[in-house]
């Protein structure tokens, strides 16, 4: 990945610098799997999910502000991904010794970042793009 | 990003809503599995994905290029998909690599006719290229329509019920070969399927589709397995012992003891679902269990079936009563050797619920996945056999 493809922008700086944020610290992780780089994913995948949190919390007071009228909706499915991070964290404290776990990870960090994050946000994408925030 | 990405796409056929407002992301090397029922609009997915209907709403875009959108479409042929049907469609006229290198169409004929010998060899066909398609079994014209798909190489793969044409014992083997060439080549899979079995198998990801087009849970197999968020996604996957009750003191009372009620508040009514493998029997030592927590049973009957054995039970203090149980257990079981046997629930493989008293809590037994369509028959309270019901389904659609 590297650059946010274009149909996953929402337009509004916040988010966007958030979500490449994401997705730079899930490559890294990806490449660490992959033996392109250095460190370790027992380390890097606990700050990507603690940062995944922080946006959560971020994207739903911006979301209070603008008035978005399903924000408790999008609140609750940010709750719901609670389940998919405890298996990510799991299988990143094995991922540098197993290479099965590994290659898990990978999977569902692509998933957790482009089908459960930044998908999810694009039914509010046309709510808050022209705002000024 | 590489793969698939589909947003708030919506179908009708007139005032028939097929999907409403899907969206998914098929990253490239993953596969994506739609299950759900006939009827659920997972193949009217598939084929927007493919251009071959043309999207009312919402956006689909392919590898970084959007192919449709309401105002936009982009013909299939342009969209570099690979698609795999689960009748093949191969040309009889044309032998095995003509058939694999027909759609390089534009290229120099010896550099498609390697790139057909090449995917050939990945399918384990490379010593059939000079025969025609009714030379072959099922399963080896299966493969060339998997080397056809790809010799393009195609950006989205698309599967419509790949295997589904195969007998049982070929699948097996033809699947594993699919999904070690699909992984082989990275590139993005969307797959249909009303089989859950296939979809644990194969997927990634799997999407569960409930009636009206909607996605009902997304998640690999193990969370949409061990973790179904409602009770249409608990019972896709075969029988279900179902218990009804009243929320008190934050339990539900089943004959097993009581099941935290999961967040229902006292007085509500729910129901407690249970997989055949949840409900756990003990035999043997003085008590057969029951220090453990198990509560006597007794066993109406056994079938052994291989690798695991069906049985059906009823509490022993309410022998009388009308709810039987359906356990699943692994190897053979000979209650009639095993003395004293006692009933545990697995509180992994149970399910609490609202009860919303929508679906029967009797045994559905033709949803009865543990079992062979054999002892299917066999056991059948008159319901009709999954693959007629689907049938029926299908006509009515
Ligand atoms: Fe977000
Ligand atoms: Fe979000």
């Amino acid at each position: 990945m590297s650059e946010l493809s274009k149909s996953f922008e929402m337009e509004c700086e916040i988010l966007d610098r958030d979500h490449q944020e994401l997705m730079q610290q899930i490559d890294k992780i990806a490449a660490v799997i992959d033996g392109n780089d250095d460190g370790r994913c027992a380390k890097l995948t606990p700050e990507m999910i603690k940062f995944a949190k922080q946006h959560f919390t971020r994207e739903e007071a911006l979301l209070i502000k603008v008035g978005y009228p399903d924000v408790k909706k999008h609140a609750a499915h940010h709750q719901n991904l609670d389940h998919k991070m405890e298996t990510i964290l799991e299988l990143a404290a094995m991922a540098d010794e197993n290479s099965l776990a590994g290659e898990k990870l990978k999977s569902a960090l692509k998933f957790f970042l482009a089908d459960d994050i930044i998908d999810a946000d694009l039914d509010f994408k046309s709510f808050v793009k022209d705002r000024d925030i | 990003m590489e793969g698939l990405h589909i947003h708030g796409a919506a179908h009708a056929y007139g005032d028939n809503q097929v999907l409403s407002k899907i969206s998914m992301v098929v990253p490239g090397g993953e596969l994506v599995c739609l299950l759900g029922p006939s009827g659920c609009g997972k193949s009217t997915l598939l084929r927007l994905a493919a251009g071959l209907e043309v999207l009312q709403e919402g956006s689909i875009v392919i590898d970084d290029v959007t192919v449709a959108t309401k105002e936009l479409h982009v013909p299939p042929e342009q969209r570099r998909i690979g698609l795999m049907f689960q009748d093949y469609a191969l040309f009889p006229h044309l032998n095995v690599i003509d058939n694999v290198s027909f759609g390089l169409l534009g290229m120099a004929r010896a550099k498609a006719r390697a790139i057909a010998r090449e995917r050939l060899d990945q399918v384990e066909l490379a010593h059939l290229t000079e025969a025609f398609p009714h030379m072959l079994s099922g399963g080896m014209q299966q493969r060339v329509a998997l080397a056809r798909a790809l010799a393009p190489e195609p950006k989205l793969l698309l599967l419509d019920e790949p295997f589904s044409g195969l007998d049982t014992n070929m699948r097996a083997s033809i699947r594993q070969m699919t999904l070690n060439v699909l992984k082989q080549s990275g590139v993005a899979t969307l797959m249909v399927t009303h089989d859950p079995e296939e979809a644990m198998f194969m997927a990634d990801r799997i999407k569960i589709l409930g009636r009206g087009g909607k996605i009902l849970q997304s998640g690999d197999s193990h969370e949409i397995y061990y973790h179904p968020n409602n009770e249409f996604v608990a019972r896709l996957f075969g029988f279900m012992n179902t218990i009804k009750g009243t929320v008190q003191n934050a339990m539900v009372q089943t004959p097993f003891g009581p099941v935290p009620a999961n967040g229902f508040a006292d007085g509500e009514p729910a129901q407690v679902l249970i997989r055949p493998e949840g409900i756990v029997l003990s035999s043997g030592g003085q008590d057969g269990g029951e220090s453990s927590g198990g509560i006597p049973v007794e066993v109406n009957s056994t079938h052994l079936l291989g690798h695991f054995s069906v049985a059906s039970l009823k509490i022993a203090a309410d022998r009388n009563g009308a709810q039987e149980f359906y356990v699943r257990v692994h190897k053979e079981f000979l209650p009639e050797l095993a003395g004293r046997i006692t009933a545990r629930i697995d509180p992994e493989q149970s399910f609490v619920f609202a009860d919303d008293a929508t679906v029967p809590g009797e045994p559905m037994l033709d949803d009865l996945n543990i079992l062979s369509p054999e002892l299917k028959t066999l056991l059948s309270t008159g319901l009709e056999p999954q693959d007629k019901v689907q049938k029926q389904a299908e006509a009515a659609e």
